[in-house]
C-alpha cells in the first residue's frame, strides 16, 4: 500500500538552530506510529511542520499524494490532518460542546470523511459528554486534554497527530486514552503519536521513530528500537571509557 | 477557588433563571423598539428627536464595530475611516442626483471596499499590531481628506438635498438601519462565521488547527462591520447637510465607536446597543458642561470599566442576575 504520509529531507531552522534537520520517513495507512526522543529533540516541531502550524525551511511533506509543505494549518485540516496540542489550547469562553463544534464545522468535509457524527458522540468517545454545556475555562487539565482529542477527532482526520496527550494525566487516565487511541486506529485513522513517556509508546505503537537533536536517530519495532545502541546513548548516555 | 462558584451558578441557571433572561433579551428590546418607533407620534421637541437620531446612528456604528472588535477580538481604533467614507460617499452621491437609499448603500460599499484594503495588509499582524495599524490608517485618511480638492478639503463639503426636510424621516431611517445592524449581529453570532470569529478571538492558532481560515473570516466580518459604519456615516451626513474631515474622520470618533461597546459589554449582542445609548444620550451634556474635561471623564470611565467590570453593563447585569439566582436557590433548598 502507498504510504499516507511521506516526509523528505524535512528541515526547519529557528535562527541558526536546526530544530528539525533532514528528517525523512514514510507512514503507512492504518499505523499507530510512535515518535519519541529526549527533551528538545524536535518532536513537537516536526509535528507542527506536518500540521502546518509551522513552515518548513526546506523539504517535502507529501500527504496522500499532495504536497503540503508550507500550507497553512487550516489547509492541512481540510486535507485530512488534525492535531492536538501538548499544552491544551481551548476556546475558553465557549462551552465544551461549542469547542467540538468548531472542529466539526470547519474540519474535513463530511462527504469526504463519510461520517455524520455529532459533537456529543465525540465527547462520549473521550468520556466528557456530561461536561458538554460547561464553559471550557472550568475544565481540569485532564479534561482539557480529552477536549483537545475530541475536537481534533471532530475534524474527521485521516491522519491524527497527538502531542503528548498523556502528560499530566494519572496512570489510569492515560491507560484509557491509550486504549482510545487503539480504537481510533482500529476504526481506520492513522495516528502519529509524540510521547515523552517511553512506556506508554512502547505498549501501543507499532513502528517507533526516535529523534535526537532534530535528526532521525532510529526507526523500527519497539523491541528493535529499544536495543539500538544509538537510542540507548541518546537516552542514557555513553559508557564512560577511562 | 474561582472554579467552585460558577459551577453552582450553572445549576441555578437550569432551574428557572432562563425565563427571566429570555424576557430581558427578547421582550425588553421589543418594548424599546416599539417606544422608539412611536416616539415621533407624541411630537416631542425636535431636539429630542435629533439626539435620538444621532444616538441611533451611533448604535449602528457601535454594533458594527462589535462584529470585528467584540466577536473576533480585533480591536480597531480606525472606524472613523469607514464612518467618514460612508458620509462623503453619500454626500457626493446625493449631490450627483442619486436617491438617498442608493446613496447610503454606496456609502456602505465604499466603506467595505476600504476595509478590505486596510485588512489585507493588517490582518497578517497579530495582537496589538492590528490596533496600532488602525490608528495610523485613521490619521492618514483624515489628513488626505483635508487635502482632497474636489470635496473642499479642510473647509468641508455641503450637501444639497432636493427632497423636503422632514425630521422624522431621518429619524426612522436611522432606526431601521440600527434594527438592521442588530439583526445582522444576531445572525452573525449564530452562524458558522460567528463560531469561527469567537474561536479566532480565543485562540487564533487553535482555530486554524481545526480548519478555520482566520484571514478570510476576519476580512469578511471587517467588511460587514465597515459597511454598517459607512451606512451610519451616510445617514448622518444626509441629516447634517455639511461634513468636514475634522468632523467625520476625527480620531475621537474612532475612539467613541470603540468606547460604546466597551461601556455596554464587548462581544455581546446588546452591549453595543446599551453602550451607544449611554454614550449618545450623555455625551453632549458632558461636553457642554465640561468642555475642557470631557475627554478626561470618558478616559477615566474607560479605565474604570476595564479594571472593575470588563463585561460592561451587560456583565454587571449578568452578575446581578447570578446573585439573585444564587439567593433564590438557597431559599428554595432550605
Amino acid at each position: 500500500m502507498a504510504p499516507i504520509l511521506k516526509l523528505k529531507n524535512l528541515t526547519r531552522y529557528f535562527a541558526g538552530l536546526a530544530a528539525v534537520k533532514d528528517v525523512s520517513f514514510d507512514i503507512e495507512p492504518g499505523g499507530l506510529v510512535g515518535l519519541i526522543g529526549p527533551n528538545g529533540a524536535g518532536k513537537t516541531t516536526l509535528l507542527s511542520l506536518i500540521a502546518g502550524s509551522l513552515k518548513p525551511t526546506s523539504g517535502k511533506i507529501e500527504f496522500e499524494g499532495e504536497n503540503l509543505a508550507g500550507a497553512k494549518s487550516f489547509r492541512a485540516v481540510r486535507a485530512g490532518i488534525a492535531r492536538t496540542h501538548q499544552i491544551p489550547k481551548p476556546f475558553r469562553t465557549m462551552t465544551v460542546h461549542e469547542n467540538v463544534e468548531v472542529g466539526l464545522r470547519f474540519g474535513r468535509h463530511e462527504k469526504a470523511a463519510g461520517t455524520a457524527k455529532k459533537a456529543e458522540e465525540f465527547l462520549e468517545m473521550v468520556g466528557i459528554a456530561k461536561l458538554a454545556q460547561r464553559p471550557a475555562f472550568l475544565l481540569s487539565v485532564g479534561d482539557l486534554k480529552r477536549l483537545e482529542l475530541a475536537r481534533a477527532l471532530a475534524a474527521r482526520p485521516t491522519l491524527l497527530l497527538c502531542d503528548e496527550i498523556c502528560s499530566g494525566l494519572t496512570e489510569t487516565e492515560s491507560g484509557l486514552i491509550l486504549r482510545l487511541l487503539c480504537d481510533i486506529r482500529g476504526a481506520g485513522t492513522t495516528i502519529l503519536y509524540v510521547e515523552h513517556n517511553l512506556r506508554a509508546i512502547m505498549s501501543v505503537c507499532d513502528p517507533v521513530i526516535v529523534m535526537n537533536y532534530g535528526e532521525k536517530l532510529a526507526e523500527g519495532t519497539p523491541a528493535a528500537v529499544q536495543n539500538d545502541p544509538s537510542v540507548i546513548e541518546a537516552y542514557i548516555g555513553k559508557k564512560a571509557t577511562i | 477557588m474561582g472554579q467552585e462558584a460558577p459551577v453552582g451558578v450553572k445549576e441555578g441557571a437550569d432551574s428557572g433563571g432562563s425565563s427571566v433572561s429570555r424576557f430581558v433579551s427578547v421582550v425588553v428590546p421589543l418594548l424599546l423598539l416599539a417606544s422608539l418607533a412611536a416616539l415621533p407620534l407624541a411630537s416631542p421637541s425636535p431636539n429630542i428627536i435629533r439626539l435620538l437620531f444621532v444616538t441611533l446612528t451611533l448604535v449602528t456604528a457601535s454594533v458594527g464595530w462589535n462584529l470585528i472588535g467584540g466577536f473576533a477580538g480585533q480591536i480597531s481604533f480606525g472606524f472613523a475611516v469607514f464612518y467618514g467614507l460612508g458620509a462623503y460617499t453619500t454626500a457626493l452621491s446625493i449631490n450627483g442626483g442619486v436617491p438617498p437609499l442608493i446613496a447610503f448603500l454606496l456609502g456602505a460599499i465604499v466603506a467595505a471596499v476600504a476595509s478590505l484594503l486596510i485588512g489585507l495588509p493588517t490582518f497578517r499582524l497579530k495582537g496589538p499590531y492590528f490596533a496600532i495599524a488602525t490608528i495610523g490608517v485613521s490619521e492618514a485618511v483624515r489628513v488626505v481628506m483635508m487635502n482632497v480638492p474636489f470635496t473642499g478639503g479642510a473647509s468641508g463639503y455641503r450637501i444639497i438635498d432636493k427632497t423636503r426636510f422632514v425630521q422624522s424621516h431621518h429619524y426612522y431611517t436611522a432606526l431601521v438601519l440600527a434594527v438592521l445592524a442588530v439583526g445582522i449581529s444576531i445572525l452573525v453570532r449564530r452562524s458558522k462565521l460567528g463560531l469561527a470569529l469567537i474561536a479566532i478571538r480565543e485562540d487564533q492558532d487553535a482555530a486554524s488547527d481545526l480548519g478555520v481560515n482566520p484571514f478570510v473570516a476576519k476580512l469578511l466580518v471587517h467588511a460587514l462591520a465597515a459597511a454598517l459604519a459607512g451606512a451610519a456615516g451616510g445617514v448622518y451626513a444626509r441629516y447634517a447637510l455639511f461634513i468636514d474631515p475634522d468632523g467625520v474622520f476625527a480620531f475621537r470618533n474612532g475612539v467613541a465607536i470603540l468606547l460604546m461597546p466597551i461601556i455596554g459589554g464587548v462581544g455581546t449582542i446588546w452591549g453595543p446597543v446599551i453602550g451607544a445609548f449611554v454614550y449618545g444620550l450623555i455625551h453632549e451634556e458632558v461636553v457642554a458642561n465640561f468642555p475642557q474635561a470631557h475627554l478626561l471623564i470618558f478616559g477615566s470611565l474607560l479605565i474604570l470599566i476595564i479594571l472593575f467590570e470588563p463585561g460592561g453593563v451587560v456583565g454587571l447585569f449578568k452578575k446581578f442576575m447570578r446573585s439573585l439566582r444564587a439567593r433564590s436557590s438557597v431559599g428554595s433548598h432550605s
